[in-house]
């Protein structure tokens, strides 16, 4: 669903991004998926099953609309179906399921099972048709040399309509290579804002799982602005390296506050570069890689240990949404800030530009 | 008194209207462009003045009729002088080998209003007949005929009801004759007929028991403009009672809406299905709408809305913002999602 208006808006976001993309994730193909998926018109739960003969099925080309593969003035739900294999799936890292944008409103289930959903289906259909799907895969859910089989619901109001454009496989975050523990995947969350929900002895049994990283937008959160919680409990593995150690919670949108074992270790703005004299300088929390140095003593090597990380989004997608997600060495930690940092303090040319615009005062007090 | 010069003169600007219309969005509702023409019917058909509900029907004897040369005013064919109603009739055979395409009824220019029936089932209506009359004469008939109403390689009658005010009157001109266009969907209940239309807007409106025995009656599909409803923008409902007669298990049913200028919420019994476009959360605020006129309507059906050989109320709702209004483009009505996938297989095919 877009108008020329929101061509124009589609175009102008590009740029954006495309300014961007030179700080994002280290993303690393491992299996395209783009090329011929099967195709059908129409809705049907049984679909999603990955035993479900689709072999009387229609072809087509993904990525690309489905107007333009004679489905012309075609509006309403699709399923698109593939089967890849795996030779051997790459252990302690994240990985994704890119599946560019989608015009509307999609679900993805990979081998029967929901993986991520951007969006709203009807009757309160919401369009995410200029959004990234980006969605976890679940390690246990891939099977190793046999076939795994996604299948994708589509729901299109009007115009274009399907998996439209953009990047289409399974990809591993190279930046996971950093850590030494990885602390991505099913975490707990809620939504809301209660300062005891810090303290490492909470009972956090009621709360929902969410996936980490991902933005809570794809997790089933799809209008929700505002402060939400995420919690861990994890233990440290033995023969763990010795040091000054270092907790990565990746990129948050937009502003964090973060708790190890109950005691605050860092929020975005002390990873700002404070040269105006005591101005908090906001904006662009979003890009902003976290890495924060845990004090010593404060982890607990041999039993378990809570991370608490309370977030703040004001406006569109929110919450953890970017890797890498761990514990890493102080020199990693470092790694990880200056490739997506540069020398600056700012996080992109953007955020430059921004400051040059409106923090103007504070710099020439420096 | 409406003068040949003027007639003319408006013809012109509808068409570079439409022209216009269609050069700027490279897509055509039903316009003579997607449509081949199969058959024509220009020549002699059967005429009376006056009117008469049997003379729709197939049954009635014309034989003692008189013969008359369509498309041409009846002025010119005996008639000078005549105004007010008058029935055309006309046998044709519709050949098996277009079964599967939709077919269609080109009548050309009509002056000034009209009624059509094929084997005695109305298939459209343009303009408005006294009292409200309202004329269309500039208006091309081209009506959609439902296959179930088609008695193919037999004998088929079209019945044209014309009422006439003043000056010229008849089938006048145009390239009277059966058109086809792209694949047919095989409706299970087709809703191509007469529906209630209110103008205005009330959201009681949606709901299966809301009396509408008050309400006026349209024709879909078809611009309101066209059936007494000239320069009317804004909201409009429709409704439509209908038994759904079925046989077949719990299978997916789609509502085909066709197309509709601009956006519109559709509710079974009183239940939303489905909507095209935003509109504004108060009608008093203006709505947005850019392409939406030109998008083809087909709503799922959430399970166990529809009731099985009972009465069911389809409502709908429609903001027009400016020029045609209304659901003016077929397929109207309901069609099992297995066939519904086999029509969109067959586009394709006939695509490529």
């Amino acid at each position: 669903m877009k108008t020329k208006h929101y061509k124009y808006f589609t175009f102008f976001t590009l740029i954006l991004l495309c300014s961007i993309s030179a700080n994002a994730e280290d993303l690393r193909k491992i299996v395209s998926l783009s090329g011929n998926w099967k195709f059908s018109i129409g809705d049907d739960s049984r679909w999603s099953d990955p035993t479900y003969d689709d072999s009387g099925w229609d072809q087509i080309t993904v990525p690309g609309q489905w107007e333009d593969q004679g489905y012309n003035d075609y509006n309403g739900y699709a399923w698109y179906r593939k089967s890849f294999r795996i030779k051997e799936i790459p252990s302690n890292t994240t990985i994704y399921i890119l599946l560019g944008r989608i015009d509307d409103v999609d679900i993805v289930y990979l081998n029967g099972r929901k993986i991520g959903s951007s969006g709203k289906f009807p009757p309160d259909f919401k369009t995410a048709y200029d959004r990234d799907r980006r969605y976890i895969i679940p390690a246990d859910l891939l099977k190793e040399n046999e076939e795994n089989v996604i299948s994708v619901k589509v729901y299109d109001s009007y115009l274009s309509g399907g998996i439209t454009d953009g990047p289409t496989g399974i990809y591993i975050d190279e930046d996971n290579e950093l850590l030494d523990l990885n602390l991505s995947g099913k975490w707990k969350f809620h939504t809301g804002n209660d300062k005891t929900w810090k303290s490492a002895d909470f009972n956090d049994e009621d709360w929902k799982t969410i996936n980490v990283p991902s933005a809570w937008e794809n997790e089933g959160y799809e209008d929700y602005d505002g402060y939400a919680w995420y919690r861990l409990e994890f233990k440290i593995p033995q023969n763990f390296p010795s040091g000054e150690l270092y907790l990565s919670v990746g990129k948050i949108d937009d502003i964090d506050d973060v708790y190890l074992n109950g005691e605050h270790i860092g929020n975005v703005y002390d990873l700002r570069k404070k040269s105006w004299m005591g101005v908090q300088y906001t904006g662009w929390e979003w890009t902003m890689p976290r890495a924060y140095k845990i004090r010593e003593g404060l982890i607990n090597r041999n039993g378990s240990n809570t991370i608490a990380v309370r977030v703040y989004d004001g406006q569109g997608l929110g919450g953890i949404y970017e890797g890498p997600i761990g514990i890493m060495s102080a020199e990693n930690a470092r790694k990880y800030k200056n490739k997506h940092h540069n020398n600056n303090g700012y996080n992109s040319f953007w955020e430059y530009m921004y400051d040059k615009f409106f923090g103007n005062d504070n710099s020439n007090n420096d | 008194m409406k003068t040949l010069l003027s007639k003319n003169k408006k013809r012109t600007l509808f068409i570079s209207l439409i022209i216009l219309l269609l050069s700027a969005s490279g897509k055509a509702f039903v316009s003579e462009d997607n449509l081949v023409r199969l058959q024509g019917l220009e020549g002699k058909w059967q005429f009376s003045i006056g009117m008469n509900e049997e003379w729709a029907s197939p049954k009635f004897n014309d034989s003692n009729w008189e013969s008359i040369g369509v498309p041409s005013p009846w002025e010119d064919e005996g008639y000078n002088g005549y105004n007010g109603y008058a029935f055309y009739r006309k046998k044709i055979t519709v050949s098996s080998k277009y079964k599967d395409r939709m077919l269609y009824l080109n009548l050309g220019y009509i002056d000034d209003v009209d009624e059509v029936y094929f084997n005695g089932n109305k298939i459209g209506s343009t303009g408005s007949f006294p009292p409200n009359y309202s004329t269309a004469y500039n208006a091309e008939r081209i009506y959609y005929i439902p296959a179930e109403y088609i008695n193919f390689d037999g004998s088929n009658l079209i019945a044209v009801k014309v009422y006439d005010s003043e000056g010229e009157g008849g089938i006048v001109s145009g390239d009277i004759g059966l058109y086809g266009g792209k694949t047919a969907a095989n409706l299970d209940v087709n809703l191509q007929s007469t529906w209630k239309f209110q103008p205005g807007d009330d959201f009681r409106r949606k709901e299966s028991d809301f009396d509408d025995s008050g309400w006026s009656e349209i024709f879909v599909p078809g611009k309101w403009e066209d059936q007494g409803y000239r320069d009317y923008d804004g909201y409009a409902w429709y409704r439509k009672s209908f038994v759904f007669h079925t046989t077949t298990g719990n299978e997916k049913m789609v509502l085909l809406m066709g197309k509709i200028d601009d956006i519109d919420q559709v509710y079974i019994n009183g239940t939303f299905v489905g909507s095209t476009g935003t509109f504004p959360s108060r009608s008093r605020e203006e709505a947005s709408t850019g392409q939406e006129w030109e998008a083809f309507r087909g709503y799922y059906i959430p399970d166990g809305l529809l009731k099985k050989n009972q009465k069911n109320v389809i409502a709908v709702r429609v903001l027009d913002t400016g020029g045609d209004g209304g659901i003016y483009e077929g397929p109207v009505g309901l069609i099992t999602q297995t066939k519904y996938i086999e029509y969109w297989r067959k586009i394709k095919k006939e695509g490529n």
